[in-house]
């Protein structure tokens, strides 16, 4: 399935929540916008970033968002100022 | 699906928060996904350390490393997990038993034949003349079981390439002089594609051999003394005219590649930077191609294909079941 996540960390409070989910996101997902990932994940990759990430947000301060389609296909995607393609295997 | 990576950028790939990075030499930084990454494949010059090595070795992930003419020049093969020490006794008693050597390394040819008159034959339909050439390599094909040594079998697998090859000038519309294949150095536009697809088709059966508990260096048709993984040579024989033959055969009649997009070297050709990107671009496309497996019932990629190839040998390795080399049936 092809996913967008998106987090909002309470920082007021010192911790670094926002620091462990950003690395962890790292892993699976490409970073496009700060604190904004997007990326292909298979179902098996999904419920481990999802318990991975789990076990630091705080479900009182912190709000972590997931859209998800079936396909990249079923998503358009418009750049509204440069367009960039962060998401390419060719480097 | 996990992707395959193709490094071109000059730079430092590390490992950076249990990820990769990518920061290349005017600055740019580009971070890879760890948890998508199938294999990498580096065009460009890369400094690398152990602590990027070691994430790698966790990760299972192979990498291939390409000089400046596009030539293979090995692998980083991280360390084998999956061992089995059975298959390994089986895949040497098959290569030691003269009998059950030959039986697989006529398998692989005559593999390769039925894929080439696949080939030929939907060439055949669409107005091309190839009608003798599918007739001579039909009756090479029956000579495959009179052969009794390693060598008469390659003899007869080159027969049938050369014949093939002869044929593109006919397949392809477009008027390039292409007599026979060449190597070291790859004389014209074929030929140089035809030395970059199969090593590239070459890597990627290194990286699917990787995932199963074969050993790459024991092989059957090709001699396993040759330095190399001549394991991923015998099975490149079974998926050539499928995915690079054909893939060169439309890049032409489809007009997507042309004499602007080489450059000349001393005695070869070489691919622009640009083009050589965009045609990678494709082949990684084809190579996500899927269609529906038969005896499967579910949808496949061409890359998977190879993949199950291995297993089936497997189990013609322990005597479960008959190898039977893949052929194309759509």
């Amino acid at each position: 399935m092809y996913i967008i996540l998106v987090y909002d960390i309470n920082t007021e409070q010192k911790s670094n929540v926002a620091n462990r989910v950003f690395k962890i996101c790292k892993k699976y997902l490409v970073h496009i916008q700060n604190s904004v990932f997007e990326g292909e994940l298979n179902e098996s990759q999904f419920i481990n970033l999802k318990n991975e990430i789990k076990k630091y947000l705080r479900k009182d301060l912190d709000s972590c968002i997931v859209f998800y389609s079936r396909n990249e296909k079923w998503l358009n995607k418009e750049f509204i100022t440069e367009p960039k393609d962060d998401t390419s295997c060719f480097l | 699906m996990q992707n395959s990576y193709y490094l071109f950028s000059n730079g430092e790939l590390k490992r950076k928060d249990n990820t990769l990075r990518l920061s290349t030499e005017d600055g740019t930084i580009s971070d890879i996904p760890i948890e998508k990454v199938y294999d990498i494949y580096v065009f460009g010059e890369l400094n690398i350390n152990t602590a990027l090595l070691n994430l790698l070795s966790k990760y299972k992930i192979a990498v291939h490393f390409f000089n400046y003419y596009e030539h293979y020049i090995g692998t980083y093969y991280p360390k084998e997990s999956n061992l089995s020490g059975a298959l390994l006794v089986n895949q040497i008693q098959h290569y030691e038993i003269l009998n059950k050597r030959l039986k697989l390394a006529k398998l692989f040819v005559s593999g390769s034949a039925d894929n080439i008159l696949r080939n030929l034959k939907y060439y055949n339909t669409r107005g091309k003349e190839l009608d003798n050439s599918i007739q001579e390599i039909s009756e090479l094909m029956t000579q495959l079981s009179y052969m009794d040594s390693i060598s008469s079998v390659m003899g007869i697998e080159g027969n049938i390439r050369k014949n093939y090859y002869e044929q593109w000038q006919i397949i392809i519309n477009k008027d390039i002089e292409f007599e026979k294949r060449v190597k070291r150095p790859p004389d014209n536009m074929i030929n140089s594609l035809i030395s970059l697809f199969n090593s590239l088709l070459y890597n990627k059966i290194i990286t699917e051999i990787y995932k199963t508990q074969l050993t790459p260096t024991i092989s059957y048709l090709h001699e396993p003394f040759v330095k190399r993984f001549s394991l991923a040579l015998d099975i490149s024989e079974v998926f050539k005219p499928l995915i690079v033959d054909r893939f060169i055969f439309s890049l032409f009649n489809k007009n997507m590649i042309d004499e602007s997009d080489f450059e000349k070297q001393t005695n070869s050709l070489k691919l622009k930077e640009s083009s050589f990107k965009r045609i990678l671009k494709l082949f990684d496309d084809r190579l996500k191609t899927t269609i529906t497996h038969r005896t499967l019932n579910r949808i496949v990629s061409y890359r998977y294909l190879i993949r199950l190839e291995l297993y089936k040998l497997i189990k013609h390795l322990i005597g479960e079941k008959e190898y039977d080399p893949f052929k194309i049936w759509w």
